[in-house]
């Protein structure tokens, strides 16, 4: 669930021209690579649902750790990819901002910290599956994994900026900050149990959605089940 | 891989993430919602503070921006045609590969 929750003017301009032009090459990279490289039909349904999803829960607070919101971004990266993840996680990020929830002048670090969460989710489970993981510590672990990723990052890109009107000293900000990414940890826990839950349940009814059609036929031809 | 590994490294990253959150819920003020929480805590430093880790007494609420701007009939609305876009690739995607096969099988 990480996500740079402040308002317009809260990082200086150095800092939002860099997030922006390091969130311009991510998704300049993305699109080319799906421009070249062509998507699955089935993975442009998956991004479609898994955007609405994530946009829809995005803007929920529940009433868990004080009050957090999720965005399932390692589910929608284990789901769509790390590319239609990167680009979902834009979308988001964008319709956010135009409800208010977000800065607009943050959309580049947002963007970057989400799309890691959804990255790093795709080739952890990718890795666990490889390893002969099952399905649901597979996907949780590499969910938590993909969202502590994301959380670290989004302390780094605060602490790295610094913040607009804080007269907090570097090492007092860093501890302050580090006990946000603390809590997105915790966070993490309660999105990746749930995003193992989903990703089993996908599996045991359509295992081709999560690319695993290849493994659960062999399987399945072997007389062994999952 | 053994399945007690498996549920093992599981286990052990869940209660590593877990003590990181607990640390992190006290250390930033304890019970307040993100957005509360995030701007104070930048701007004044750690502050213990304390409550409960779940309140289902408070519910499950629209995030602040949205509710307090009065913009959940946009928020609705967006919802709607998201779910209702992602629902008809899916159909689209469905047929497209079931005719897709059908090729693949006829030649």
């Amino acid at each position: 669930m990480a996500h740079i929750h402040l308002g317009e003017g809260s990082f200086p301009l150095w800092a939002l021209a860099l997030w922006t032009a390091l969130g311009t090459v991510l998704i300049s990279t993305v699109v080319y690579r799906v421009r070249k490289g062509g998507i699955e039909t089935h993975q442009i349904a998956l991004a479609g649902i898994a955007a609405a999803a994530s946009f829809a829960i995005f803007q929920l607070n529940i009433p868990v750790w004080g009050g957090i919101h999720m965005n399932l971004t390692g589910l929608v990266g284990i789901l769509a990819g790390p590319l239609l993840g990167a680009l979902i996680a834009l979308v988001v990020n964008i319709f956010s901002a135009a409800l208010g929830h977000g800065a607009v002048g943050l959309l580049g670090a947002n963007t970057l910290v989400n799309a890691s969460e959804a990255i790093v989710a795709y080739y952890a489970f990718r890795t666990l599956v490889r390893m002969d993981w099952d399905i649901f510590p597979a996907s949780a672990s590499a969910a938590t994994l993909g969202l502590s990723a994301g959380a670290i990052l989004m302390g780094a890109v605060i602490v790295i900026s610094g913040v607009n009107g804080s007269a907090l000293p570097r090492a007092d900000l860093t501890v302050a900050v580090a006990g946000l990414v603390g809590l997105n940890l915790g966070v993490a826990v309660i999105e990746g149990i749930l995003t193992g839950f989903v990703v089993q349940f996908l599996v045991s009814v359509r295992p081709g959605l999560v690319g695993l059609g290849d493994r659960y036929s062999r399987e399945g031809s072997s007389g062994v089940t999952a | 891989m053994d399945r007690w590994k498996q549920y093992g490294g599981l286990v052990g990253l869940l209660v590593v993430c877990f003590g990181a959150g607990s640390w992190g819920f006290t250390s930033t003020g304890g019970a307040l919602p993100w957005a509360k929480r995030s701007a104070q805590t930048l701007q004044r430093g750690v502050q213990e503070g304390g409550g409960t880790l779940i309140d289902f007494g408070r519910g499950i609420v629209v995030a602040g921006p949205i509710r307090k701007g009065g913009m959940m009939l946009e928020y609705t609305a967006l919802v709607v045609i998201f779910a209702l876009v992602g629902i008809g690739l899916y159909v689209y995607a469905d047929r497209y590969h079931g005719l897709d096969e059908q090729e693949r099988a006829a030649k």
